[in-house]
């Protein structure tokens, strides 16, 4: 009888302590996966929008509970734990776990029937859940704050408001590369006046806004912008204009005009302008500027005079010409530079959008011959050191005619040949009395050496030194 | 008789009697009571004691009273460093029959007796010292060629003189373990000292009573292994034991003065004196099982002589007593 009492009352207490420990493990596991979702709100930019932000403590709960169940499993040390309480707070002197254990075993002694019934005795009126009642543990404490702090936050869209998206971590699509492009082209083009460029520019933004919204592949919008550079390059190709001195200007010396083209407008506007003026002193004035004299020389030759509105729509010819060659041009590089985006396989650091003219020229003057200087280009090219697809050697010098080095858009190295002076045959002048200061100077080199004989020394100095008297200047 | 109702005389027997001899004991012997729980409970365990004490602490006195309460033949051996072998174990002497022949009788050393008092063992020989060690181990004495068994009980309590170490003979180690429990044997306190000087220097003191026989001591003897022992306090100790070496590593959770101070830790023998001194002190404290305590109690009188320390300890003044004290502190009940 006592055992089976004891039995009963031992199976009440370790399953009460069981119970005990389920319950903490529930409550370790939701603090822990509650305040793990808490400080997974950075990764919630990857989760796709709908509710799967909301299941991400039930996913950690799914993680967690398991290992803490096994971490925490109960074993055999535990169920002697659980009865040597009994014997601590009872002060029973070990009589509750030797009856456990007596329990056990199949037959017991007169010694070991004694341990059973003065347990039996002083355990019957035990009660387990009064006499080791649940104790408030960290996690009980915390599980309710925490799955508060988390709704709140979750319900205000904490999340997003203080993690958003950073869309430059991803790398950008095709079609968002040629959107941004197309928007610098068009700032540009407002900026200069150019009109075409900034009709390209519409056109590609509306092409790449179209891929976008579509989701159309890269293949799709490379045929849908490749076939909007093809048309703009063969209109500019039909407006070019043969005869126009701007064919052959570098694009500094246009900028360099169209600026003195709109200095010249202004001071025409002015008060007191070119209908009270006479033509000769406007003429003289606007020459002052150094490109629009260029162009302006022909008609000041002595005995031609022109009239004020003859200026002026010599003015207007003048700027219409600088406009439509820089307009023509700046597609020209916008459609290189799209080729380029477009054979890329993907985005690389330092193009894309980075389409700019930088100031300061970047096409040099004609060539042929003088120095060589190879200098990093300031333009978007190819790699450095990379030959592309469309390299091409060098154009043929002509001496006085006007020519255009092209490059490839893109970064890279950029070579340029700098001259200094007219490459063409013809005469050249040195002074003779720099020649002879030479002469001299050589002969005192020599002089003052060992190899010249002291006794000839005197004779050839007075030699040299008559030289500078008696020659005449030599051309 | 319902075994229950049995065991639980038994055991209320057990206590009382215990109660009894202490009270009788303290009419008698001033002080020493932890020392007297131990004597006694090293006897109902079978086992011997080797006390420690400077002269005059009243040593022969409590074994004599002892052996009086008890009913127990008391003998005292003297050892000196010319004491022989045959003066403890007796010899055969030539002697007359009736008949007129001679015939050789033996006769019997002071060791046939239920309690021996083996004073200052450590100034005898190695050979005197074997003699008596192996009666304690063999319970009987060879002589002649002929076995003589010895009284039972039988217990041996041994002593040594900590403060005169020159010119003797130490127990190798090996002989120190046969001792069941090392006692040692404190000064009295200043009530005490005076209330020795109030026995021992008025009217003499009536001797004690009889309080249990030998058949009494053999039933407790068997009564103490038939105390239940649970697993979990079993563990506890064989990992107090286990602490005690510290090339151990399984079950060893001791770290400190052990792992520094101790050459070699306690035998097995020091496991079954544990544990039957637990059994022992929790039958005469009327309990039916053993329980932490007892076994902590039994812990520092069957280990301390048990392990041996290396140089280290001796120059630091680091003894087993300090090194046990850790070793209870560390190591948890249950793990």
């Amino acid at each position: 009888m006592s055992a089976e009492n004891l039995t009963t009352k031992f199976a009440d207490v370790i399953g009460w302590e069981r119970r005990k420990r389920r319950e903490r493990l529930v409550a370790d596991a939701f603090c822990l996966s509650w305040g793990l979702a808490i400080l997974a709100f950075p990764l919630h930019v990857y989760l796709p929008d709908g509710p799967w932000r909301w299941l991400v403590p039930l996913v950690l709960l799914a993680g967690v509970g398991p290992c803490l169940a096994y971490c925490a499993r109960w074993r055999r040390a535990d169920t002697t734990r659980a009865v040597l309480q009994l014997d601590k707070m009872l002060r029973l002197a070990e009589r509750a776990i030797t009856a456990w254990e007596i329990t056990a075993r199949p037959a017991a002694g007169g010694a070991a029937l004694l341990v059973l019934k003065q347990a039996d005795d002083r355990l019957r009126a035990v009660e387990p859940r009064s006499l080791f009642p649940r104790r408030r543990s960290w996690s009980v404490c915390l599980a309710l704050p925490l799955f508060g702090l988390w709704f709140a936050l979750l319900w205000r869209d904490f999340d997003r408001q203080l993690f958003r998206h950073d869309k430059s971590l991803t790398p950008p699509t095709l079609a968002y590369r040629l959107r941004e492009f197309a928007r610098e082209l068009q700032e540009r083009a407002r900026s200069e006046g150019l009109h075409e460029s900034l009709k390209m520019g519409e056109e590609l933004e509306k092409v790449a806004r179209q891929a976008m919204d579509a989701k159309a592949s890269d293949d799709e919008l490379k045929s849908d912008a490749g076939g909007v550079a093809r048309k703009f390059e063969a209109e500019t190709k039909a407006r070019v204009d043969q005869d126009s001195f701007t064919a052959g200007e570098s694009r500094r010396s246009l900028e360099d005009l169209k600026a003195e083209l709109e200095a010249a407008r202004d001071l025409m506007q002015l008060p007191g302008a070119a209908g009270e003026q006479p033509a000769a002193q406007w003429m003289e004035r606007l020459a002052a500027l150094p490109q629009l004299r260029r162009h302006l020389q022909p008609h000041m030759r002595p005995g031609q005079s022109s009239t004020g509105n003859e200026i002026k729509s010599l003015l207007e010819n003048l700027d219409r010409q600088v406009s439509g060659e820089l307009d023509r041009r700046a597609v020209l590089d916008a459609q290189r530079y799209l080729e380029q985006m477009m054979k890329q396989p993907g985005r690389q650091d330092g193009e894309g959008h980075q389409y700019a003219r930088t100031p300061g020229g970047d096409q040099r003057e004609s060539p042929a011959g003088g120095e060589e200087d190879k200098s990093r280009g300031n333009r978007p090219g190819k790699e450095p050191g990379k030959r592309g697809e469309e390299y091409r050697s060098l154009p043929e010098f002509r001496a006085g005619a006007s020519t255009q080095v092209k490059g490839l858009l893109g970064e890279g190295d950029s070579r340029a040949i700098e001259f200094k002076g007219k490459p063409s045959a013809g005469k050249s002048t040195l002074g003779a009395a720099e020649v002879v200061a030479s002469y001299r100077r050589q002969a005192e080199q020599e002089l003052n050496s060992e190899r010249v004989p002291d006794a000839l020394k005197e004779t050839i100095r007075n030699y040299f030194m008559s030289l500078g008297a008696e020659e005449p200047q030599q051309k | 008789m319902d075994p229950v109702t049995e065991i639980e005389q038994r055991i209320d027997s057990a206590r009382s009697s215990f109660e009894e001899l202490r009270a009788e004991m303290a009419r008698v012997i001033v002080g020493h009571e932890e020392l007297i729980e131990h004597v006694f409970i090293a006897l109902v365990c079978g086992g011997h004691c080797l006390l420690e004490g400077v002269p005059g602490l009243g040593k022969t006195l409590m074994v004599r009273s002892l052996g009086e309460v008890l009913n127990l033949s008391f003998s005292r051996i003297q050892f000196t460093p010319d004491l022989m072998p045959a003066d403890i174990t007796g010899t055969n002497v030539l002697t007359d029959d009736p008949s007129g022949r001679k015939v050789f009788d033996f006769q019997r050393g002071p060791v046939f007796a239920h309690i021996v008092l083996a004073d200052e063992i450590n100034r005898a020989t190695p050979k005197t010292q074997s003699a008596l060690l192996e009666a304690m181990q063999e319970q009987s004495v060879t002589v002649g060629g002929r076995i003589h068994r010895l009284e039972s009980p039988f217990m041996v309590l041994a002593t040594q003189n900590p403060i005169e170490m020159e010119g003797t003979y130490p127990l190798p180690e090996a002989q120190v373990d046969r001792f069941f429990f090392k006692l040692v044997l404190r000064f009295p306190s200043h009530e005490e000292l005076a209330r020795i000087a109030d026995l021992t220097t008025a009217a003499a003191v009536a001797p004690p009573r009889e309080i249990l026989d030998a058949p009494g001591v053999l039933r407790l003897r068997q009564w103490v292994r038939e105390v239940p022992l649970a697993e979990a306090v079993k563990d506890y100790a064989v990992r107090l034991v286990m602490s005690t070496h510290p090339q151990q590593k399984e079950g060893n959770v001791a770290g400190g003065l052990a792992q520094r101070y101790v050459l070699y830790g306690s035998s097995p023998r020091g496991l079954q004196s544990l544990i039957l001194a637990a059994k022992a002190r929790a039958l005469l404290a009327g309990r039916p099982n053993v329980s932490f305590e007892d076994i902590r109690a039994a812990l520092l009188p069957s280990l301390r002589h048990r392990l041996i320390l290396n140089l280290e300890a001796d120059a630091e003044g680091v003894n087993a007593e300090k090194i046990l004290g850790e070793i209870v502190a560390q190591v948890p009940e249950v793990i």
